[in-house]
C-alpha cells in the first residue's frame, strides 16, 4: 500500500544491499535456544565459504553459552529463509542461497 | 452634560469567559480559501464537516492555565531543592533502582519535546478553535514535562552513572531508537493520524501502563522527586487524555467514512505502543528493588479490564472495534517482562544502564507473580547466567541482535503460546527482506513498506560504518558512553559508592 501523503512518497531502504558492497548481512538463528535472545545480525562476505561460516565463526561465538559443544554443529540441521537445506560447505554463501539479510537457521 | 451611569460589567462565566478568550478570537478568512490557511487537514482522508463540534471540557484559558501550572512548578520546585539539600538520594532503597530512572531521562524527556513541536503545530494547523486551543495547552503541557523531568533527574545525575549524556544517547544508542522510531513515526504522519497515534493510542489506551509503573515505582523505592513530578503531570495526563478521546469520537461523529481510517491507524498504533512499553514491563519485573505491582497484573488492570471492557464498549457504538493484534498482547502478558529483561541483561554492556541475575528476594517475588512462566525462564536461562557468574565470569551476547524493522526492539519475542519459540516474521519488498518480531509489526509495514524501509535500524548502521567503527569500543566511543554507564551492576561505581556512602553512614551512627 502506498503511504498518504501530499506527494509522491519514496524513498529508498537504509539497509539496502548496495550499503554493504562485496558483504552482505546475514541472521543466524540457533533455534530452540533462547540464551541467546534472537538471532544474531552478522556481516560477511558473500563468497565466504558455508563451511567458514560454521568452523571459523559460529562455532567459537556460540561458546558464549556455557552448554555449547562445537562440534555438535558438524551435526546440526540447517534451513536457509525457512527451507531445509544441506549446506555445501565449500561453496559461498551466496552459491548456498545465502542472500542480503538471509535468515540461516540451525538446530541441534 | 451628564454621562449615563454605566452599568457595571457582569462577570463572566467561566464558560463564557472561555468562549471569548478562545472561539470568539477565532474569525472567518475572506481573502485566503480555508485551504490555504489549513493546508495538511485534508490529504489524509479525513472528512471533517462542522469544526464547532469539537468539545473542550476543560474550558481553560491561557491566564487560568499560566496560574495552575506555575502553581504546580512551585510545589515541584520546592521539594527538588528539600531533596538536594537534604541529600535525599541516599535514601533510595538501592542504587540499581537508578537504572529505571537512567531508562526514563534516555528515552522519555525527548520525546516530551518531540510531542510538544506536534502539538504546536496542531495548535497552528487545526481548522477549528476549540481543537487548536487544546492543543496549543498539550503543547505547552509536554514542554514542561520535558523541562521538569530533566530538571527532576538531574540532582541524581551528581551521584550516579548513566545520566550524563541521556540527549546524545537518545539519538544514538540502539534501544533508544526504539522510542525515538516511534515518535518519529508519529510525526511523520499527517495531523488526524497523530492525534490517534499519541493524543488517543499512547495518551489514553496505553498511558496509565506508563505511568502508573513510573510513579509508584518511584514512591515504592525512595524516590520523592520522581514521584512528585508524577504528581505534577497526572492532571495534565488526565487533560490529555480526554483531548485524545474527543478526538477520535470527534473524527468518527463528522463523517462515517472516516471509520475505516480511524479503525487503521487505532490497530497500527495499538501495537506500535504496545511494544514501545515493553520495555516498561521489563523495567517494572525486574529492575524496581521495591515491586507496585507485576506487568501482569497492572495489564489486566489498566488494559483488559479498563480499556477492553470499559472503553472498548464504548466505542462499539461508533462501529470501532478492539485493536487488531490485543489477543497477541493478552497471551503475552506473562512472558513479555521476562523476555524484555533478558534482551536488556545480554546486552547491557553496550548500554547506559546496568543489569544483574534477579537475587533471591527477587526470584521469590517473581515465582509468586508468575507461577507459570517464571520457573521456565529461570531454568533456560538464569540459571545458566548464574553459572557464568559463579564461575568468574559474566553472560554478555558476543554478538549483535536481529532486530525487528517496526519496533526496532531485538527480535526475542516468541510464538504466541509457546514462550520458548522465538518469533521469526519476514516480508519481501521490492526484491528486500525485512525482519519482524510479530504479526502486528509486519502488518504495520506490510501497509507501508516504503516508510518503514527508512528505519535507521542500529545494528545496521554499525555494519554500515555509521556508528563509530567496527568493535564495541568504536560504537561505545561513539555513543557517549564511559566505563560506569553499563555493564553488570554489582561491582559498578553505583553499586560500590552505594555500599561506601552507607558504610560510611552506619560508623559515623
Amino acid at each position: 500500500m502506498a503511504v498518504v501523503a501530499m506527494y509522491d512518497y519514496d524513498w529508498p531502504s537504509r539497509s539496502a544491499a548496495e550499503f554493504y558492497g562485496d558483504d552482505q548481512l546475514v541472521h543466524v538463528w540457533w533455534n530452540g535456544n533462547v540464551f541467546f535472545v534472537s538471532a544474531q545480525t552478522f556481516r560477511f562476505p558473500k563468497a565466504m565459504p558455508f563451511g567458514a561460516l560454521v568452523n571459523d565463526v559460529l562455532k567459537g561465538f556460540f561458546t558464549a553459552d556455557p552448554d555449547f559443544v562445537p562440534e555438535s554443529l558438524d551435526g546440526a540441521k540447517w534451513k536457509i529463509d525457512g527451507v531445509a537445506v544441506t549446506p555445501d560447505l565449500d561453496a559461498s554463501l551466496e552459491a548456498n542461497g545465502v542472500g542480503h539479510k538471509s535468515l540461516v537457521e540451525f538446530s541441534l | 452634560m451628564t454621562v449615563p451611569a454605566q452599568k457595571p460589567a457582569r462577570k463572566l462565566s467561566m464558560k463564557q469567559r472561555y468562549t471569548a478568550l478562545t472561539h470568539d478570537l477565532d474569525w472567518t478568512p475572506t481573502y485566503v480559501t480555508e485551504e490555504q490557511i489549513f493546508p495538511y487537514t485534508g490529504f489524509e482522508g479525513i472528512k471533517v464537516h462542522d469544526w464547532s463540534k469539537w468539545e473542550d471540557p476543560f474550558r481553560l484559558t491561557v491566564e487560568a492555565y499560566n496560574k495552575y501550572q506555575a502553581e504546580k512548578d512551585r510545589r515541584l520546585y520546592a521539594v527538588l531543592d528539600g531533596f538536594a539539600q537534604s541529600q535525599g538520594q541516599l535514601g533510595l532503597t538501592e542504587a540499581r533502582y537508578m537504572n529505571a530512572m537512567k531508562i526514563f531521562i534516555q528515552g522519555i524527556p525527548i520525546h516530551e519535546y518531540d510531542a510538544h513541536r506536534m502539538f504546536s503545530n496542531c495548535a497552528r494547523y487545526l481548522n477549528g478553535p476549540g481543537a487548536r486551543f487544546a492543543a496549543l495547552c498539550q503543547s505547552m503541557d509536554e514542554l514542561r514535562h520535558a523541562q521538569t523531568e530533566i530538571h527532576t533527574l538531574s540532582h541524581y545525575n551528581k551521584y550516579f552513572d548513566g545520566m550524563h549524556d541521556w540527549h546524545k544517547w537518545s539519538d544514538r544508542v540502539w534501544y533508544l531508537s526504539v522510542p525515538k522510531s516511534f515518535f518519529e513515526d508519529a510525526m511523520t504522519a499527517g495531523p488526524f493520524e497523530w492525534l490517534i497515534a499519541i493524543g488517543f493510542s499512547f495518551e489514553y489506551l496505553l498511558t496509565n501502563l506508563l505511568f502508573v509503573p513510573f510513579m509508584s515505582g518511584a514512591a515504592f523505592n525512595g524516590d520523592l522527586p520522581t514521584m512528585t513530578f508524577g504528581f505534577s503531570a497526572q492532571s495534565d495526563e488526565s487533560r490529555h487524555m480526554t483531548l485524545g478521546l474527543e478526538a477520535i469520537k470527534f473524527m468518527l461523529e463528522q463523517d462515517e467514512a472516516n471509520l475505516p481510517i480511524v479503525q487503521g491507524w487505532l490497530d497500527k498504533w495499538f501495537w506500535r505502543g504496545y511494544r514501545l512499553i515493553a520495555l516498561v514491563a521489563g523495567m517494572m519485573d525486574y529492575m524496581l528493588p521495591k515491586r507496585v505491582m507485576s506487568w501482569k497484573e497492572a495489564f489486566e488492570l489498566y488494559f483488559e479490564e479498563q480499556m477492553m471492557n470499559g472503553l472498548f464498549k464504548d466505542l462499539e457504538y461508533y462501529g470501532i472495534k478492539p485493536p487488531r493484534d490485543v489477543q497477541w498482547a493478552i497471551d503475552e502478558k506473562e512472558i513479555l517482562s521476562h523476555q524484555v529483561y533478558w534482551v536488556l541483561y545480554q546486552y547491557s554492556h553496550a548500554a547506559a544502564f546496568q543489569t544483574t541475575i534477579p537475587n533471591e528476594e527477587d526470584q521469590k517475588w517473581l515465582m509468586e507473580a508468575y507461577p507459570d512462566t517464571w520457573p521456565v525462564f529461570k531454568a533456560a536461562v538464569w540459571d545458566k547466567a548464574q553459572r557464568v557468574m559463579d564461575s568468574g565470569g559474566r553472560y554478555f551476547n558476543p554478538g549483535l541482535p536481529q532486530l525487528c524493522t517496526v519496533c526496532q526492539i531485538p527480535m526475542g519475542f516468541t510464538e504466541p503460546g509457546n514462550p520458548l519459540q522465538q518469533c521469526q516474521r519476514q516480508s519481501v519488498y521490492e526484491g528486500e527482506r525485512y525482519d519482524f518480531c510479530s504479526d502486528g509489526c509486519q502488518s504495520i509495514f506490510d501497509n507501508e513498506p516504503v516508510k518503514y524501509r527508512q528505519s535507521w535500524l542500529p545494528v545496521h548502521q554499525i555494519f554500515q560504518g555509521n556508528c563509530g567503527g567496527p568493535t564495541l569500543p568504536d560504537v561505545a566511543a561513539w555513543y557517549g558512553l564511559q566505563p560506569g554507564d553499563g555493564a553488570e551492576y554489582l561491582g559498578s561505581p553505583d553499586n560500590l559508592n552505594w555500599l561506601a556512602w552507607h558504610g560510611q553512614a552506619v560508623k559515623e551512627a
